[in-house]
């Protein structure tokens, strides 16, 4: 499972379709009725739940409270466009500080709980976090949240951000970039103690890996990567509000990237994410109880193949490349 | 001392309508050892029925029933107050069946599942009542209020806090003193050895969901005359209860019922003093204890950890 150390390549199959589809997208988008704002989002949220899935199908450790990281991202963005500067590397710097300080700060509470101790600790610090931003209206302008932070005029070499597809490549270069960096992460040692981690945490204290420490820089990492996608998310969005922080939203990146396949995939939560916001749009249009069918989707997903479409997937192609067993299934561990 | 009187005696009413929230939540977790995310939405669920069963102002359109419209308030009341709950343990006895997949493989697939499932009624209640604000209406003999010393109280929360306090001790009875208690708290310390003894654990399970939900629904009805009633009243309540449970410590009864009442007295006291940041202190409340705590206040250790 998640790919064993050593054995990476720099290029797979799944990763040439991945930058392929990232790049091409507003080159087919609205013949297929689809738009460039929505391929913005997508592209944030692939980074979210990328960086999410380190803590949840790498590390094992779910997280119900991940939008607080997001939003903390976003009104640090934000706030630093307001009050400092309109730059963009200011504000997705001040946001990837914002964040990983505060991931920083929770992991200390967390990093020695396991199982629903550490699932319930993440439920409340999510909410207070979410709380304070409600709250706390002299700062982040409570339940409507900051408005009007305009996009930089010129950013990097001047480029014309108010245009979503110009916008839309800029973004997607960043999470292009951002993902090579995640894949080279979890194929590195570092990448293999986390999942050691995952696998026997008591084995992994044996063999002498810092489990405490382990565990705290995967949290902070996750959170900072999080906070980098809410920064992108306000320059996007032009705004930053609560809604993000709620427990409702944090429980959907972990239904996003359950349904992808992210205890067996790395390229499971980006699945998982084009599928949410596909159903969102698609069934969004038909209905308003969409979400009433996603969550049967996800309980679907729960009860039959709880390693999502990603797990279904590896299972076609062994079907029908039965013989020579692939790398990838060598390496292949028993579900987590 | 005087003028604090009142928020104690607050506090102390809404520990007790704390402590309703979580018991069904607890016999489930005490059991089973599943995290019943889906209690929040079983208690929305169990407010709409006994709305449509009290029926004042609604479904007045069907003419067959239209014997059961005239009778007095109170009766259509109780009526609620006996079959919302059964109703939702129908439910619960659906969710228990899914959740039977789950068992022996991570306890985490549980929890996801009874999430989803947290989704799904709620969702379900929106297409069918639609996202507004409604009321439960309540028999006049227990709604409005009266004057004692020179404070107002609320005959509606004395009648809830009572219930809440009646609700806490039959429960108690039922695990103390029924022979159904005893194979309950021998399920929950050795699943393996109450099998092997020739109890049908699987059918104790199910009766034990079926239970903790009604007791959801229960709490439902009683608290959202105070709370009101939305498609999104679930996740308000279902964090409380697993924070009460957890705080309390996992398994144990009188836990929480004395977490309940401690996030009663701790709301109740922020709420006095700085309003607007009352809900967040049990947050704070919860991060406080399991810092010092790590399995809560009387937790002993459990499959949930790993």
């Amino acid at each position: 499972m998640l790919n064993a150390p050593g054995k990476a390549r720099m290029v797979t199959p799944q990763m040439a379709a991945f930058f392929a589809l990232l790049f091409s997208y507003p080159l087919w988008s609205n013949s297929v009725g689809l738009y460039d704002y929505l391929g913005l989002e997508i592209a944030i949220f692939i980074l979210y739940a990328l960086g999410f899935n380190l803590l949840l199908g790498y590390a094992g450790l779910p997280s119900f409270g991940h939008g607080a990281f997001l939003g903390i991202g976003a009104y640090a963005y934000g706030l630093s466009q307001i009050h400092i500067a309109q730059s963009l590397p200011l504000g997705l710097l001040a946001a990837v500080i914002a964040s990983a300080a505060a991931g920083g700060f929770v992991a200390l509470f967390l990093a020695h709980r396991r199982g629903i101790y550490f699932a319930l600790l993440t439920i409340a610090f999510g909410q207070v976090f979410w709380f304070t931003a409600m709250k706390w209206h002299s700062v982040t302008g409570g339940e409507d949240g900051l408005l009007n932070v305009l996009r930089p005029r010129t950013a990097l070499m001047s480029l014309d951000l108010s245009s979503n597809v110009t916008l839309y490549y800029l973004v997607a270069a960043i999470v292009a970039v951002s993902t090579l960096l995640l894949w080279r992460f979890v194929h590195s040692p570092f990448g293999a103690a986390i999942q050691a981690v995952r696998m026997n945490e008591t084995r992994a204290r044996f063999v002498g890996y810092r489990v405490w420490f382990l565990k705290w820089c995967v949290f902070t990492l996750s959170a900072a990567i999080a906070g980098f996608a809410g920064g992108l998310f306000c320059l996007t969005q032009e705004s930053a509000y609560p809604d993000v922080m709620s427990l409702h939203a944090s429980g959907l990146v972990v239904m996003m990237t359950l349904i992808g396949g992210g205890f067996v995939s790395f390229w499971g939560p980006v699945v998982g994410v084009i599928v949410y916001f596909l159903a969102r749009d698609l069934l969004g249009a038909h209905t308003d109880a969409w979400l009433l069918w996603y969550g049967l989707l996800f309980m679907g997903v729960m009860l039959f193949e709880p390693e999502g479409i990603a797990g279904a997937w590896g299972r076609l192609v062994r079907h029908f490349s039965s013989g020579a067993p692939t790398a990838a299934e060598t390496h292949r561990e028993p579900a987590a | 001392m005087d003028f604090l009187l009142p928020h104690i005696l607050n506090g102390l009413a809404l520990g007790l309508l704390f402590a309703l929230i979580a018991l069904g939540f607890t016999l489930i977790v005490g059991v089973m050892e599943v995290i019943n995310l889906a209690h929040g939405s079983l208690f929305a669920f169990g407010a709409y029925v006994a709305m449509v069963i009290i029926a004042e102002g609604h479904g007045e359109g069907i003419s067959a029933l239209s014997w059961y419209y005239e009778l007095p308030l109170w009766t259509r009341y109780l009526s609620a107050l006996v079959i919302a709950p059964i109703v939702v343990a129908l439910l619960g006895f659906g969710l228990e069946f899914c959740l039977r997949r789950t068992y022996g493989k991570k306890k985490e697939y549980g929890l996801l599942l009874t999430f989803g499932a947290a989704l799904v009624i709620e969702e379900s209640i929106r297409l069918v009542w639609g996202s507004a604000e409604q009321t439960l209406t309540v028999p006049s003999a227990i709604s409005g209020a009266f004057i004692a010393g020179d404070m107002i109280y609320s005959i509606y929360r004395i009648y809830a806090a009572l219930f809440a306090a009646a609700a806490i001790g039959l429960v108690w009875l039922f695990l103390e003193k029924t022979p159904y208690g005893a194979m309950v708290k021998a399920g929950a310390h050795d699943g393996e050895m109450v099998r092997a003894l020739g109890i049908n654990l699987s059918r104790l399970q199910l009766l034990i969901f079926g239970l903790g939900s009604a007791l959801a629904a229960l709490a439902g009805i009683i608290l959202t005359p105070i709370w009101g009633l939305r498609p999104h009243v679930g996740v308000d309540v279902v964090i409380p209860a697993f924070l009460i449970v957890v705080l309390g410590g996992i398994g144990s009864f009188w836990g929480a019922v004395i977490g309940g009442l401690l996030v009663g007295m701790t709301v109740a006291m922020t709420g006095a003093f700085a309003s607007d940041w009352s809900i967040m202190s049990m947050y704070l409340l919860l991060i406080v204890v399991l810092t010092l705590r790590a399995r809560g206040l009387f937790g002993k250790k459990t499959a949930l950890e790993s």
